[in-house]
């Protein structure tokens, strides 16, 4: 099976990796590189790799935001985005267009919207307090990541919000 | 024999400390819960547990009634309180009093003459302890305070009168910051402390934040116990913790216990406290406040001072003298690394969620005191602390080896937590010359540990492994059903009972 991975901020791009035999006794060419030993997986995501020299490192593998995976070790955090390699063609050809960066700002934790500082059509400037969130006994103050005039506000005071949920649209810079 | 009850007015780790020393003391643990806390790890450990209302602590944790006819429901005769919530709330101690229950913990008169941080820095000068400038009053408004900072000079904190804990805290740093500072201030003291006044104090910088444990009994004794570095905090939350402090020479610590047992005395004070003090750049220490309760980092004091400080607590308010005669000597040094649900590559943001798997670091000088287990659900509602691990060596280097050890050896996956940040702490050429102080962290930006070449490696060899056996399994053979293979608990099955 063929993969392509992407090192979260590695500017050398896209690395091939190929699974030429399976666990118990793997082969794995990375980059060209090929790697061999003995895998063992606790359960989906935690593995157990003994390369052929005697080296051994325990794994887990977490599904992070935006499709990058976590690798977590002892006491190190590797990130990268992980693909087949037809999915990684297709997502190539594909080329999905995005809205503009500063017109959504979205919750970045999960928390609760303590108050509301402005509304539909209120002209704001960069840094200047929106709303503020409350989680964890922590008050934070979600700020205007440019200035604009307000679109919409998708939220209420009092009202629980999940990480990533809409609070602010501003209108779209022209 | 009925054995005696207590009840725990809190909840997570602490509320699992004071189990513990229930067990130690064949007290019989009562554990109270909210509906998020229902299945909550204290309490699963408690003997007997009662509901007390909905997630947000103001209708629960908060709720002195509450916790009180939960005491009589349950016949518990003793109230412990654990830290934060009602802990240092002295109507609530009041009341436990009141209702012909035992408080474990100082007199209502003790915690309001501390408590009122205004009101115990006047009752600490008359007694000679030297205090920071600071108003006397809670402020009327920000006019006040602006007078304050041009009496005094800036920066100035904004405290919660009735708070602990780093809550509802803020610098201001000029004049101009006073109005919107003030308002939050009071905002977060109101939610967090039903109580919104707020003061002001000076802001002596690069000071070392150090505090001494006391501990006194209803004969009259109180000694003290040592003291604590706490001067590596974020947001005016202490992260991590030590003892003894390498700043704090035989002398300096004979003056500060001395002092601090003034302090409490002047307050006629019995059951554990601390005595907290900044330590300035000159040597000079001001008294700063006392937190009449138990502290979240006690254990240090527990390990390096071999005493029980919650046992103690409970035996003292059963009227027993404390079982140490004078403070044992130190042995050797610990640090304590609280372990939160938050993300230090995302600012430290809450991670809250399931634990989809815990793995408790273990071995020699390692104690973890903890609130969760592997499958449970850190609620947003409350304080994210998940555990703390409490790391003891024979010196502070072979003390920060161990730590180290430590937290490399724990997993705790499905949430983040600041386990990566201690790991590159515990690397830092200033923390471990220990150059110090309560803004050390301020200007200290997280780096994550660098990963290397091998394990970006081995991180790809392991998710392509995992794909590959993840697109096998989705279709297992034929004749061959998914876990059938041969083992030893299968054969044992009869043996055994293991049950599929």
């Amino acid at each position: 099976m063929k993969f392509r991975a992407r090192l979260s901020g590695d500017a050398a791009g896209q690395v091939p990796v190929e699974v030429a035999s399976v666990p118990p006794d793997f082969r794995v060419t990375v980059g060209g590189h090929l790697l061999s030993g003995e895998a063992a997986s606790l359960r989906p995501g935690i593995w157990s790799l003994v390369f052929d020299d005697g080296r051994q490192v325990e794994v887990s593998l977490l599904p992070g935001a935006d499709g990058v995976t976590h690798a977590r070790f002892g006491n190190a955090l590797v990130a990268f985005e992980f693909q087949d390699e037809l999915t990684a063609l297709a997502a190539a050809a594909g080329g999905k267009s995005r809205a503009k960066k500063g017109d959504v700002v979205t919750a970045a934790m999960p928390g609760r919207v303590l108050r509301l500082s402005v509304a539909p059509g209120e002209k704001v400037s960069a840094g200047q307090g929106l709303l503020v969130l409350e989680a964890m006994k922590m008050e934070n103050e979600v700020k205007a990541p440019r200035d604009g005039v307000v679109d919409s506000v998708g939220v209420s005071a009092g009202q629980a919000v999940s990480a990533g949920e809409v609070l602010v649209r501003l209108r779209p810079e022209t | 024999m009925n054995r005696p009850r207590l009840l725990i007015a809190n909840r997570g780790e602490i509320a699992i400390r004071i189990i513990r020393a229930c067990r130690d003391l064949d007290v019989s643990p009562v554990a109270v819960y909210s509906d998020t806390d229902r299945m909550s790890l204290h309490v699963r450990l408690a003997d007997a547990a009662v509901h007390i209302g909905p997630a947000p602590a103001r209708e629960s944790y908060l709720v002195p009634a509450k916790l009180i006819a939960a005491a009589k429901k349950t016949g518990a005769t003793l109230v412990h309180p654990g830290y934060g919530f009602l802990a240092e709330n002295a109507a609530f101690a009041q009341a436990v009093l009141d209702a012909g229950l035992v408080w474990v913990g100082p007199t209502p008169a003790s915690i309001s003459a501390m408590g009122s941080k205004t009101a115990s820095r006047a009752k600490v000068m008359a007694a000679g302890v030297p205090v920071v400038p600071g108003m006397t009053t809670p402020a009327k408004g920000p006019d006040e305070i602006a007078a304050f900072g041009a009496k005094n000079g800036f920066p100035i904190l904004l405290k919660a009168a009735a708070g602990g804990g780093g809550k509802g805290m803020r610098i201001v740093r000029s004049r101009d910051e006073i109005p919107a500072a003030f308002a939050r201030a009071q905002s977060e003291a109101t939610s967090y402390f039903a109580d919104p006044a707020v003061y002001a104090e000076l802001y002596v910088e690069e000071a070392r934040h150090i505090e001494i444990q006391v501990l006194g009994d209803t004969t009259g004794k109180v000694i003290a116990l040592g003291e604590r570095e706490c001067s590596l905090q974020r947001r005016h939350q202490k992260v991590l913790e030590e003892c003894p402090s390498a700043a704090v020479t035989p002398e300096l610590r004979a003056r500060m216990e001395e002092v601090a047992v003034a302090a409490a005395k002047a307050v006629n004070y019995v059951s554990a406290g601390t005595v907290e003090f900044l330590l300035a750049k000159d040597g000079r220490f001001f008294f700063l406040e006392m937190n009449t309760r138990i502290q979240v980092e006690h254990p240090v004091t527990e390990v390096v001072y071999g005493v029980d400080l919650v046992t103690e607590m409970i035996r003292i308010a059963r009227g027993e003298p404390m079982s140490i005669a004078r403070r044992p000597e130190p042995r050797g040094h610990a640090l304590q690394c609280r372990i939160y649900a938050e993300d230090p590559a995302r600012g430290f943001a809450p991670s809250p969620g399931k634990i989809r798997r815990l793995r408790r670091p273990q071995g020699p000088g390692v104690r973890v005191d903890s609130g969760v287990e592997e499958g449970d659900v850190v609620p947003l509602d409350y304080d994210p602390m998940l555990a703390k691990f409490v790391i003891w060596g024979r010196d502070r280097d072979e003390a920060i080896r161990r730590a180290r050890r430590a937290l490399a050896e724990a997993r705790v996956e499905g949430i983040e937590t600041s386990i990566p940040f201690f790991l590159a702490m515990l690397e830092d050429p200033d923390f471990l010359a220990n150059r110090v102080h309560t803004q050390f962290l301020d200007t200290w930006s997280y780096r994550a540990r660098e990963e290397s070449e091998e394990q970006r490696t081995a991180a790809l060899v392991a998710a392509a492994l995992d794909a590959a056996h993840a697109s096998r399994t989705t279709r297992p053979p034929a004749g061959e059903p998914a876990g059938r293979g041969l083992s030893a608990w299968r054969t044992a099955r009869p043996t055994f009972g293991v049950r599929e």
